[in-house]
């Protein structure tokens, strides 16, 4: 009976702690949300929580700091740019990382550990001490300021992680799974597409988003090997461009954050349903 | 389902390219006989007009111009010169990075291609001289800033008929009287994230070149003087007739050092007003409200002198740019942007004071601009913001926490003492 009292009460309790832990992470969004609809004016002379002092007298919201966003020189073309850069640089990572991790994970091969270790070791390695040496050999092989060497200089720092995350999971999944494929004639390359990676879904949506948001977020990768023409500049190093020099205008960055923020919100909520869906779901059945 | 989604991202991926490549190329990409690349931290409608500026010399050579924007400047530029794919040129915020650059041999002697004479008739000694490093000529100055402004709103003063004070003690006095009255004198405001305390280094300097007189003021920039030089004391012992005063402050002490830089003038703006003087440079009008006019709502006076032997100097800040490759593209362009002729386009379009003296003062836009331009290149002493020259460690570090310190209520000998013991070690 005590028992049932104390589980009864501690629902709510629960419910309530996780409510106010999630208001509190999300305060900062939702004043930087509120502020991107305020205008520059009441921006600079109160705080954003003054708006609930009427939330409805909708002529204190605008639009304006969106539409001068949106309509800013060379918008569209930093959009595609953001794009040609995040794609490949999540695919390739992957797909490599998924190899390597298989490898690691599942076959027997000297000298396997060692390497491992090295992999993780570059976990630790801060890639502002690779920016020099990586321009240097770029410049000698005519890859900077071109998107293959992005995409190249995206896959090295996401790897490491990837390979780590991976070949955790890959060496999770039951290894019965695997021996029954092999006694039937499975090859590696087999047990690689029809088993690891499809068992794997849940692994690879959460790595393609963690490596999506780093590259689409990134500034200072692309301002160093791609540099901050509007050729080839990525949404980041647009927006940062539309304040002036001292920090003027940096109440359009409000909307900034949230226009490009639209497109990782879009890949989240679509592979949300890969997170949920049970990691080993019908694996094993006859 | 899997395969469909990859084919369809890599499809994805394909179609965008053909897209982007098809895409219209910027006005910047006009060019035919290459671009040249400048990296600088000019961003919003300062970069805007900077590329109108430029744009007759594409026209005219076809020679186009593709600008890299950072306010990390000083990082990136750094990492690139060392990996040795420097920018053509770059536009450096202060002098300091100039010296280091030329020091380590990166930068192109603009004496070799420029007309020396014709500069030297643009520009006055004092900016060739800033812009030298070793006796050679290495940048060309542009996009000033005028920092001995104090901002006022006329409307408001002859409402509560206040006078422009023209001496030091005027000011004083003006400010006692606007206490008296039941209002705040001053807004200031010196916080500004990471960089918080440089307005108040403006204040100590400008307050120095009154005091001290500008020959003094080179010798504590070079750090022949100590801090704790009696000469340093006064500037910052007048500094503290106001600051020291809680209710000469919008705010009081609390309220100027939690105040952002760029909000701290909108107290000006309010009906009635929060506060009534604002001492800041010229580019602060780029923070005021929207919808305040120059001359009804805002205007300014000179930073009134205060000892009469060293009148009314002028302090500022400016903008260099410099050359890092030597082509031929890059030096026609250095060329262009020394002559009158974009600085003229520039200055036309607003936020741009030049100390070319071949910039006719009629292209500015305005009474107030041409008033501010017209004390940069008639000044009989102009010196550099001091804390853009001194090493990082004392005019980005130890100078502007000194302020803050200050500010706060801590006792000036200790504050200039750590100020000092940094210096000592900085300028070795």
């Amino acid at each position: 009976m005590k028992k049932k009292i104390t589980k009864l009460l501690s629902r709510p309790l629960l419910h309530i702690v996780i409510v106010l832990i999630s208001l509190v992470w999300l305060l900062p969004s939702v004043g930087l949300l509120i502020t991107s609809f305020r205008v520059r004016n009441d921006v600079m002379s109160s705080g954003w929580w003054t708006v609930f002092q009427h939330p409805f007298e909708f002529t204190q919201y605008s639009l304006k700091n969106y539409t001068h966003v949106i309509t800013a020189n060379g918008m569209g073309q930093a959009f595609l740019n953001s794009l040609l850069i995040t794609i490949p640089s999540t695919i390739i990572p992957i797909m490599i990382a998924s190899f390597a991790a298989y490898a690691f994970a599942r076959m027997e091969f000297p000298g396997r550990q060692v390497l491992f270790v090295i992999v993780v070791g570059l976990l630790v390695v801060p890639l502002q001490m690779t920016l020099i040496p990586i321009l240097r050999v770029y410049n000698r092989l005519g890859l900077a300021g071109t998107f293959i060497g992005i995409w190249l200089a995206h896959t090295g720092y996401g790897l490491p992680f990837a390979v780590y995350l991976l070949r955790n999971f890959f060496g999770a999944l039951p290894k019965d799974i695997f021996e029954s494929a092999f006694l039937d004639g499975a090859s590696h390359f087999t047990a690689f597409f029809r088993l690891a990676l499809p068992l794997s879904v849940p692994a690879l949506a959460s790595l393609a988003i963690f490596q999506f948001l780093w590259v689409w977020n990134d500034l200072l990768v692309a301002l160093i090997y791609l540099g901050g023409t509007e050729r080839v500049a990525p949404l980041t190093v647009r927006l940062s461009s539309l304040i002036n020099s001292l920090g003027q205008n940096w109440h359009l960055l409000t909307a900034a954050a949230f226009i490009s923020m639209v497109l990782p919100l879009i890949i989240f909520f679509s592979l949300q349903r890969y997170f949920v869906r049970g990691i080993l779901a019908g694996s094993i059945k006859g | 389902m899997r395969k469909r989604i990859l084919v369809s991202v890599i499809m994805l991926t394909l179609v965008l390219t053909l897209i982007t490549s098809c895409a219209p190329a910027p006005k910047e990409e006009v060019a035919k006989a290459g671009a040249v690349t400048v990296l600088g931290v000019w961003g919003g409608s300062e970069l805007d007009n900077f590329r109108e500026a430029v744009y007759p010399f594409t026209e005219e050579t076809g020679i186009g111009m593709a600008f890299e924007g950072t306010r990390d400047l000083a990082a990136v530029l750094t990492t690139r010169v060392e990996a040795g794919n420097p920018p053509d040129l770059a536009i450096l915020p202060n002098p300091g990075q100039m010296y280091e650059l030329a020091k380590d041999g990166n930068l192109v002697d603009i004496s070799k291609f420029m007309d020396m004479d014709e500069l030297k008739g643009n520009y006055a000694q004092v900016w060739i001289d800033l812009a030298s490093y070793e006796g050679k000529p290495y940048g060309i100055f542009y996009k000033v800033a005028n920092k001995s402004l104090v901002w006022y709103n006329p409307t408001a003063f002859s409402d509560a008929g206040y006078e422009i004070p023209t001496t030091w003690d005027e000011l004083i006095a003006l400010s006692d009287k606007i206490v008296a009255d039941g209002n705040t004198p001053w807004a200031i405001g010196f916080e500004s994230g990471a960089a918080s305390g440089w307005p108040a280094t403006d204040w100590i300097e400008d307050i120095m070149l009154r005091t001290a007189g500008p020959d003094v003021y080179d010798k504590w920039v070079n750090h022949e003087i100590s801090w704790i030089d009696p000469a340093v004391k006064t500037a910052w012992e007048t500094f503290g007739q106001i600051v020291g005063k809680e209710d000469y402050q919008y705010g009081g002490t609390a309220g100027t050092l939690s105040t952002n830089f760029g909000d701290a003038p909108a107290s000006l703006f309010t009906d009635p007003p929060e506060a009534y003087l604002h001492r800041q440079a010229s580019f602060i009008t780029g923070f005021f409200p929207e919808g305040v006019e120059a001359g009804t709502d805002y205007d300014f006076f000179p930073f009134p002198p205060i000892d009469p032997a060293y009148g009314t100097p002028v302090l500022g800040g400016a903008d260099l740019i410099v050359m890092l490759n030597d082509t031929s593209e890059a030096r026609e362009l250095m060329k262009y942007l020394a002559s009158p002729k974009p600085q003229e386009i520039w200055a036309g379009l607003g936020g741009f004071l030049t100390p070319n003296k071949g910039v006719s003062i009629d292209v500015y836009p305005d009474e107030l601009t041409k008033k501010m331009a017209d004390m940069v290149v008639k000044a009989e002493v102009f010196r550099f913001d001091a804390s853009d020259l001194m090493p990082a460690a004392v005019g980005a570090g130890s100078f502007w926490t000194g302020t803050l310190d200050y500010v706060a209520g801590e006792d000036l000998d200790t504050t200039l003492e750590d100020i000092e013991s940094s210096a000592v070690e900085a300028y070795e």
